[in-house]
């Protein structure tokens, strides 16, 4: 193994600069950009490894993240490992690229920054710009540090790359809150990322001495067995990605689950169900309030494509009454708050012992989520416990009494 | 898991990702049929290029241009011989027509054609065997009278059809008004001698010194022969019909050229000389007397200016240069001298109506001018000599008549060239000639074998308008010019005034050939269409093949097309290879499994044999 000679070192870099670690350690070979807010501090980060002869690829500024998705499309069907990212309005300007990426089964990796999208103008976090891509055909997960981020860089890169999947990744960290807050991050030998991370090698690339067409016309009759293919493909990446964090595990010594974090769940009564750097709060808040006696826990979403419908169906029907902390918008959707609602409930439907589920749209706009705002959320929680019943499914933290 | 237990009908196993191996040169692609889209189908129709609707004998312009173009001289040789028996000879005299017509004219200059086809002629001059060879004797006998333009093409595609064919010739040497006509620095005796042993060679029998109705009568042609062609031409010289023509140093325009062209001239010129007459031939008498010693050439014409004359605008330019002077509307009414010319009587005149083709009106109520001369040399057309033919064949216009295929009455006995030509309107040049002599063969080979004679019923489409073809793909580019003598030296000498085209010169210049309306294998269609679906086995024009299974209609190839060959038709005017919705969801089982074996097996092969 070669975590015997490993040399690791341990730098203290933000979400945004680990990404980009992540990128270079991937060895990627084209990496397509154009600047948003806070995703640029990669796209900046990447320019200087080139620059500095640090990163050999090449190095294409795009006019638009239209055109930016387009150049990644094109790279990967050549054959080339791609990188790229946005953040926000960015990652819905390129919104036609994603369903044919996945559909013609290209694993570009797309590193998102979360940003509210307009309108007016907002840097801060809020997951609604990669939620809403999340049924296009790419694998999706988010990240809630910097070592997290460039971890799972490398991990969906391994996942979707593999021949029995072949689907595109977007590795999501909350803007600023990850990507700009610096943390303690292990950078690992590049000999361990060698082994982890074999070249990448897409079975028919677009080359003038094999040469093959890419995205041709159907008839009608040959979508359904396309489709069919590619839920396939995301249903296969199950598997895949279980036995890729297990390796990971024994190679770099982190061990994630892939779908999902249980924080202080052993004997929780309420639990907050979120996704991304908020967790890092919960934490602190679930350790203040089990001081005090309360019963509450954390399981935080990894994976939100493919979802783990099972894993949430099993560990969530333990508990009395679960929160979930949307961080996104869902404008009249089942809950009137976020998406994640509605998926935890679904996942929950077949449960013979169901929870009782609670929608908080919290961190909304970027704006942090505070420890007295999750000891709130816990008495929400608790009183609906006591009570038994729903009364008002959707709160909107620090707007009720 | 809601792809467990799911199968794909293997109809339906389509390549990974609908990634599917390329498309082939022969098939196209081979999979995804989305014909039933389309409402137009691509269809190549060729035009017919307004060159080659201009020429006199219809020959494959554009065809040879594109032949040259690719450098396979060879190749254009032979199918500029499809239609002319000596392009050597039209490659110096032609007045090209052609090249009125081209389209290239309207956009900067016309193509130079008869340079080209000169470059192909002398290029069959110098092979050792002519590419054309006589058909397979058909055991037919046909007698051609006269081996001018017309009598000599008449042979030429007679002899190539299998008949045994016999030119009668009444002067001493064949060729006709190529030989007679034509001086020799416009056209060299050893080009035209060698054009008319390519007739020996194809076995034709030459009988020189033979003349109709006195060597051999109407009825020996009738008896020793199958079928007779009559090209005897006009070979009486008009008159003015002035007073004193009969005297010393009067000369008519035909038989001074053609004595100087048979050697036997006895012609001496003083150092003063006029010529009556605005066309062609007079332009060569009044060149030809500078070079038979004349110092002061004056032609006088009718026409009140030099654009009326009927004649060819590049040769009156290369008269003038040459020292030529011109007097227009003026006529000849008195030759003046004590039994030899001295001076001209001339008076006012124009034509009472069409230029060359109406009463000449002479204002004789005009002072007289006189004009001192030591020559005058006549050159005012040519009549028809036709004792020797029956009455009943006689027309109005002094010529022989014939129906509109070329045919006296119900008789074996055709006639071509200027003989019947004469005041129909069609321009008495040598290219016509040529072509009436090749329809007329074409039409008596059909009279011999008992086929009908119909007239030709198919439309022509011929493309005049640039809109029809796309234009951007044609930049700007000067026509190359041929290289001449300078005007000073040439007038007295003999040698050829203008001169060849080099290879790299006939190739630039063919290469600026539109094309016009006709497919010449570019490519661009091939290249833009974003299926594929256009085949291409070998490029070569008219190879091309659509599709139908896979054109969807786009257009883009008919809007691409730089020529206009390529036309949109509806859709529903076919019956053929359609492609409709009831057929189009399974057109073919298996096509696409197939396709999966196929890219499967892709392997590591390289990429011709995929």
């Amino acid at each position: 193994m070669a975590t015997a000679t490993a040399t690791k070192k341990k730098v203290r870099i933000n979400g945004c600069v680990a990404s980009a670690q992540a990128a270079k350690y991937a060895d990627v070979d084209v990496i397509a950009a154009y600047p948003i807010r806070p995703y640029t501090a990669t796209m900046m980060a990447l320019a200087q490894m080139v620059a500095n002869g640090e990163l050999d690829a090449e190095y294409i500024v795009a006019d638009s993240e239209h055109s930016q998705l387009s150049i990644a499309h094109g790279a990967a069907s050549s054959g080339a490992r791609v990188f790229t990212g946005s953040s926000g309005v960015g990652v819905q300007f390129a919104y036609e690229l994603y369903s044919p990426i996945s559909g013609s089964r290209m694993p570009v990796q797309m590193m998102i920054a979360d940003r509210t999208l307009d309108p007016p103008g907002d840097f801060g976090s809020e997951h609604t710009d990669a939620l809403s891509t999340r049924d296009m055909g790419w694998l999706m997960g988010w990240s809630c540090d910097a070592q997290e981020a460039f971890d799972n860089h490398l991990m969906a890169y391994r996942i979707g790359e593999d021949p029995r999947v072949l689907l595109p990744q977007m590795v999501c960290q909350d803007g600023f809150f990850v990507s700009h807050i610096t943390g303690d991050v292990e950078l690992p030998d590049s000999g361990q990322v060698k082994e982890f991370l074999p070249p990448y090698k897409h079975p028919y690339p677009l080359d003038p001495r094999h040469p093959v067409s890419h995205g041709p016309q159907i008839m009608p009759e040959q979508g359904p067995p396309l489709q069919l293919e590619r839920a396939r493909a995301m249903e296969e990446s199950v598997a895949v990605i279980e036995e890729v964090h297990e390796e990971f595990a024994k190679i770099f010594g982190r061990r994630y689950d892939p779908w999902l974090e249980e924080f202080m769940t052993d004997d929780a009564e309420v639990v907050f169900f979120l996704q991304g750097a908020h967790a890092v709060t919960a934490r602190f808040a679930i350790q203040h309030m089990r001081e005090k006696g309360l019963k509450v826990g954390l399981v935080r979403l990894r994976t939100i494509r493919p979802y783990p419908t099972d894993r949430v169906k099993e560990v969530l029907s333990k508990f009395k009454v679960v929160g979930v902390i949307e961080t996104n918008m869902g404008l009249g959707s089942v809950s009137s708050g976020g998406s994640l609602y509605a998926e935890v409930c679904a996942a929950l439907y077949e449960s013979a012992q169901r929870p009782l589920v609670l929608s908080f749209m919290a961190g909304m706009g970027g704006e942090a989520i505070v420890l007295k705002e999750f000891y709130w959320m816990t008495e929400k929680m608790l009183e609906v416990q006591k009570r038994g019943k729903i009364e008002k499914r959707t709160h909107w933290v620090g707007f009720e009494e | 898991m809601s792809t467990k237990g799911t199968k794909i009908p293997e109809r339906l196993q389509i390549p990974f990702a609908g990634i599917t191996p390329a498309p082939t040169q022969e098939k196209g692609q081979d999979l995804f049929p989305t014909g039933n889209w389309r409402s137009i189908r691509p269809v190549y129709r060729d035009k017919l290029p307004p060159c080659n609707n201009a020429c006199g004998t219809n020959e494959k312009i554009q065809g040879y241009l594109d032949l040259v173009k690719r450098g396979k001289y060879l190749d254009a040789y032979a199918l500029i011989k499809e239609d002319m028996p000596f392009p050597s000879v039209t490659g110096r005299v032609c007045y090209h027509p052609c090249e009125q017509a081209c389209n290239r004219g309207k956009y900067d200059e016309a193509i130079s054609i008869r340079a080209v086809e000169r470059f192909l002629g002398d290029l069959g001059q110098a092979l050792p065997h002519d590419v054309v060879k006589a058909g397979k004797p058909n055991g037919k006998k046909v007698a051609v009278v006269g081996s001018g333009p017309a009598g000599h093409s008449a042979a030429y595609q007679l002899a190539r059809m299998g008949y045994k064919v016999t030119i009668l010739e009444k002067s001493p040497k064949a060729g006709g008004l190529n030989r007679g006509g034509i001086p020799d620095w416009v056209l060299p005796q050893d080009v035209l001698d060698r054009e008319i042993e390519r007739l020996v060679e194809l076995g034709i029998t030459i009988k020189t010194g033979v003349e109709v109705g006195k060597d051999v009568t109407w009825d020996d042609l009738k008896k020793n022969y199958d079928a007779v062609v009559l090209a005897v031409g006009l070979t009486e010289p008009n008159s003015v019909r002035a007073e004193g023509e009969n005297k010393d140093g009067v000369h008519y325009g035909l038989p001074f050229l053609r004595d100087i062209g048979m050697g036997t001239s006895k012609v001496k010129l003083g150092a003063r000389v006029a010529v009556i007459g605005g066309g062609n031939t007079a332009i060569d008498c009044a060149r030809e007397a500078l070079r038979q010693g004349a110092v002061e050439v004056t032609m006088i014409t009718v026409e009140a200016h030099p654009q009326e004359m009927p004649a060819s605008p590049e040769d009156l330019h290369d008269m003038l240069e040459e020292g030529v002077e011109l007097m227009h509307g003026r006529a000849m009414t008195a030759v003046v001298g004590n039994g030899k010319v001295e001076a001209l009587q001339l008076h006012p005149a124009r034509f009472s109506g069409a230029i060359n083709a109406s009463p000449i009106t002479v204002n004789k109520e005009a002072a007289p001018e006189r004009f001192h001369v030591d020559n005058v040399i006549i050159a005012v057309g040519q009549r028809a000599s036709l004792g020797w033919l029956p009455e009943e064949f006689k027309s109005e216009r002094g010529t022989i008549k014939i129906d509109r295929f070329g045919r006296l009455g119900n008789t074996n006995f055709f006639a071509a060239g200027d003989i019947v030509q004469l005041g129909s309107g069609q321009p008495l040049m040598v290219v016509n000639a040529v072509g009436d002599g090749k329809r007329v063969a074409f039409n008596l080979d059909k009279v011999l074998r008992g086929e009908s004679l119909e007239p030709r019923t198919i439309p022509i489409d011929v493309i005049f308008d640039l809109n029809r073809m796309n234009m951007t793909y044609f930049p700007h580019f000067p026509r190359v010019p041929q290289e001449m003598l300078p005007p000073t030296s040439r007038r007295k000498t003999q040698q050829e005034v203008i001169q060849a085209f080099t290879e790299e010169q006939a190739v630039e210049e063919a290469g600026r050939c539109f094309s016009c309306g006709t497919c010449n294998a570019c490519d661009n269609c091939y290249l833009v269409c974003p299926e594929p679906c256009i085949a291409r086995p070998s490029r070569s024009n008219g190879l091309y093949k659509i599709l139908v299974d896979y054109c969807k209609g786009c257009r883009v190839c008919i809007e691409e097309c730089p020529t206009g060959c390529l036309e949109g038709v509806p859709e529903l005017d076919f019956d053929t290879g359609v492609v409709r919705m009831d057929t189009a969801f399974a057109i073919s089982p298996g096509l696409h499994g197939r396709q999966a074996e196929e890219l499967r097996n892709l392997g590591d092969r390289a990429a011709k044999n995929i």
